[in-house]
């Protein structure tokens, strides 16, 4: 039995191969995030072949009544083994986390602890997620699909992720490729935004000089310690404050502190940041790109998701940006506004756009440590935008 | 409709501040943390020599037991440079 039938009754499903194609082009030869972008885009064909069994089936499919739902056996055996991954490591909201300890293992805060006041540009660059979230709603999205949609300016894939499976998660494809597609596009979101805010003077503003002009009040006399203490306090302190983060940022915070003890955990390190990073990429692309079935994704708010989703990215680039200049108004010590526009997540990649900006307008002036403060701090801060996001509409 | 765009505005207003109270906090504790380290368990400075006399200044001495560091996970010790 071959699927030709299946796919003159449903042409569509060959614009959604077109579209796997084009993805899986744009990770292998432009190299867009292809971690992720080649499992999800590979999820993409695989859900979309016909009689495969591959596509991600919605929520009502395995409801049996009231809050009872088919067991993963019984997923299994009904909708194949795609379902059964979708339903075990996405719909529990088991692999963002997973991905976060990771990522936690790969963070240093140092840069951040050296230059804690910097850390509130990552607050800042925080407005295009509730500024997308207002627009959104007038444009006819539910609050539920308007909170996933924001999220996508916290330029976070995991906390993009996670948000949208609690909030609308028959939105999960679209928003999980337009979050990573933007993510792969800060090289060019980056400079458009700073062409149009900040002026050649101010990209010139030197951070070195300005630190020895006013130097830091406190220097870390024992940095190991303070790295082991800082994610242990901060966790406790956030998880009081918005619970509804404590997934997310709590296994940041692990990953972090395992990497920070050092040589005595250091198979832990390892296995986070390599084994379980590496398994749970693979299995929340391909999971991911299974919800994109053509049925889901040909719709016009896909295209809602996709504008939405820029103007959330810019608005935060644009926030953390202007953030920069209201303080540099009131201060003696200036701040290189690219340190605002790194407030959003994309680490590190954000923090290097933004350091090669400033070298073309002065070679000496390296601001990638500075730039990497107020980008760890946007890791921290989307987090709590997306508990926010989850503790008002969930 | 309206109730819809009241809870967009209470949201704009509550995450917002949610989000700089949440990094202020990350900012004073952080703060709090560096000062009691930095009065109760110092670390003493490693004074490093100006010239180690093979002609490796400083700068690349500091370098070379920075990747040494990374590379043994602190478990690596330097005893002797010698340029090749």
């Amino acid at each position: 039995m071959t699927a030709f039938q299946a796919i003159f009754e449903h042409p569509s499903v060959l614009l959604m191969l077109l579209i796997g194609s084009v993805l899986l082009y744009l990770g292998i030869r432009k190299k867009y995030e292809p971690l992720l972008l080649v499992p999800i885009a590979f999820g993409i064909i695989l859900a979309n072949l016909p009689g495969g069994q591959m596509g991600v089936v919605p929520g009502e499919s395995i409801e049996l009544g009231k809050e009872h739902f088919m067991n993963l056996f019984e997923i299994a055996h009904k909708f194949g083994i795609m379902n059964f991954l979708y339903y075990a490591l996405i719909k529990t909201g088991l692999l963002p986390p997973l991905i976060f300890m990771g990522v936690g293992a790969l963070t240093d805060f140092g840069p951040m602890l050296r230059n804690l006041r910097l850390a509130f540009f990552g607050a800042a660059a925080q407005i295009g997620i509730f500024t997308v979230f207002l627009a959104a709603i007038a444009l006819g999205f539910t609050p539920r699909e308007a909170g996933s949609l924001g999220i996508i300016g916290g330029a976070d894939g995991p906390t993009a992720i996670y948000t949208t499976i609690k909030l609308a998660p028959h939105l999960l494809g679209p928003i999980a490729i337009a979050a990573y597609s933007y993510m792969s596009l800060v090289p060019v979101i980056i400079p458009m935004v700073v062409r149009g805010l900040v002026s050649k003077n101010e990209l010139k503003i030197n951070m070195k000089e300005q630190d020895k002009l006013f130097p830091p009040k406190h220097k870390i006399k024992n940095l190991k310690l303070v790295k082991i203490l800082f994610p242990i306090s901060m966790i406790i302190v956030i998880a009081i404050l918005v619970p509804t983060a404590t997934p997310l940022l709590g296994m940041l915070f692990f990953g972090n502190l395992v990497k920070e003890i050092g040589s005595t955990v250091g198979r832990l390190t390892d296995a986070a940041t390599t084994t379980i990073m590496n398994s749970a990429t693979i299995f929340l692309g391909l999971t991911v790109g299974a919800t994109m079935t053509a049925k889901v994704f040909l719709e016009p708010k896909t295209l809602g998701i996709i504008v939405g989703g820029f103007l959330a990215f810019a608005i935060s680039i644009a926030g953390g940006i202007v953030a920069v200049k209201v303080y540099n108004v009131f201060s003696k010590k200036k701040i290189n506004p690219l340190v605002g526009a790194t407030g959003l997540s994309a680490v590190p990649m954000a923090s290097r756009v933004a350091n090669e900006i400033a070298l073309k307008h002065d070679s000496g002036n390296h601001i990638l440590q500075y730039c990497m403060a107020s980008n760890i701090s946007g890791v921290i801060g989307s987090a709590v935008a997306a508990g926010v996001l989850m503790t008002f509409l969930a | 409709m309206s109730e819809e765009y009241a809870l967009a505005l209470k949201l704009l207003g509550v995450g917002m501040i949610t989000v700089f109270l949440i990094l202020l906090l990350v900012v004073v504790f952080g703060n709090v943390i560096i000062r009691l380290v930095n009065k109760y368990f110092p670390e003493a400075e490693k004074v490093l020599p100006t010239d180690t006399g093979k002609g490796i200044n400083r700068k690349k001495l500091a370098a070379i037991t920075a990747a040494v560091n990374m590379a043994t996970r602190g478990k690596g010790k330097i005893t002797n440079i010698e340029k090749l």
